[in-house]
């Protein structure tokens, strides 16, 4: 197994392969520039619905890339990306439905008394 | 086929050898890697249920509409680049989000030096895996005392305070009042970002001991270094956390 071959490389250091980091470093470079973004649209975009959605689209980007190569889920096999997607596409929508929950309730509270 | 022809002498099933038909791995993913995966499936829930409980109770308060700039006051929710915008050594200078956006070049720069020493172990770089898991503690320690830093600061809050109707003034925030809005939005930053930097902090223990591990050589004589990819998945779904608490806490 190539638990035996690896073990080779200890007696030999220069046989060491050389580091393949490209990818690496440009993944840090979009999680970089989607950061900067963010922050472009926090200092000069009215706060309101549609910059809320650029920041959950921009998120959600972000979260891709971590993910799939940091994480390397986008080189697993298909049965394991499903696996770990459907679970979290749920919560999604628990977080909407809630939060729809919360303007009713708000709405009902601000006009209890009037 | 064969059920068609019965016959006297027993016949024996070819071995199954079907995707889930058992011997295998389907997911082509170690029993560790895997177990790891789940159970940060299972800490999303808590962080989504944490997440969630923000967006509700945010949404059941008030927005702030006018007249004139916005000014902190225990009926709406507060503007968080109103909140956090103080940086350390920099008393008095308003500087929306700087210190938060450090926080996030911090982290993400963990989550590189991360992913670099999970390559230097599949390459039995045993060197370069000790630099760059001493690079990641350092990137994870200093996220850390910066979380300490922003707590001490929303904890002790400003000079100014906020003026009560009593006519009595609080300063900062704790779980039982809040100078910068609803007490319940300083309830949810201790959670929130407590748990996450909770998190954190097992993570930099994971990581120390894993360097230790390294430098004796244990990952080495095992022939691979899958522990150093498993505390990798953990390291980088914190900084996917934070992701997250970065948008909904601080930008939205």
């Amino acid at each position: 197994m190539a638990a035996h071959a690896t073990t080779d490389h200890d007696l030999a250091p220069g046989e060491i392969a050389k580091p393949n980091t490209g990818w690496i470093w440009k993944t840090f470079w979009v999680l970089v520039g989607i950061t900067a973004l963010e922050f472009v649209f926090v200092f000069f975009m009215n706060a309101g619905t549609a910059r809320n959605t650029i920041f959950i689209i921009l998120t959600i980007f972000k979260a891709f890339f971590i993910v799939a190569e940091f994480m390397h889920l986008k080189h697993e096999t298909k049965g394991l990306i499903w696996t770990i997607l459907v679970p979290t596409s749920l919560l999604i929508w628990l977080l909407v439905a809630l939060i729809t929950e919360g303007s009713a309730i708000g709405e009902v509270l601000a006009h209890m008394f009037s | 086929m064969a059920h068609h022809a019965p016959s006297a002498t027993a016949t024996l099933d070819a071995p199954r050898t079907g995707t889930w038909d058992g011997g295998n791995e389907p997911f082509k993913a170690s029993y560790g890697k895997l177990m790891m995966w789940f159970f940060l499936l299972s800490d999303a829930f808590t962080f989504a249920a944490f997440l969630t409980t923000y967006g509700f109770i945010r949404h059941k308060h008030e927005v702030f509409a006018g007249p004139g700039k916005f000014f902190a006051s225990t009926r709406w929710w507060p503007v968080p680049d109103q909140v956090f915008n103080a940086f350390p050594g920099l008393h008095g200078v308003d500087l929306p989000l700087a210190f938060v956006a450090l926080m996030t070049m911090i982290l993400i720069f963990s989550s590189v030096t991360m992913v670099l020493a999970v390559e230097a172990g599949h390459r039995m770089d045993k060197a370069d895996v000790q630099k760059w898991l001493l690079w990641t503690i350092l990137f994870g320690a200093t996220f850390l005392g910066s979380q300490a830093w922003e707590w001490t600061h929303f904890i002790h809050g400003t000079e100014k305070g906020l003026t009560m109707a009593d006519g009595s003034v609080v300063h900062g925030a704790n779980l039982a009042v809040n100078q910068y809005g609803p007490v319940l939005f300083a309830d949810l930053f201790f959670f929130i970002t407590g748990f996450h930097g909770t998190h954190v902090f097992s993570g930099v223990c994971l990581l120390i001991w894993c360097f230790i591990a390294t430098t004796n050589g244990t990952f080495h004589k095992r022939g691979h270094y899958e522990m150093v990819e498993k505390i990798g998945l953990y390291w980088h779904f914190v900084d996917l956390v934070w992701v997250f608490v970065f948008t909904f806490f601080y930008l939205v």
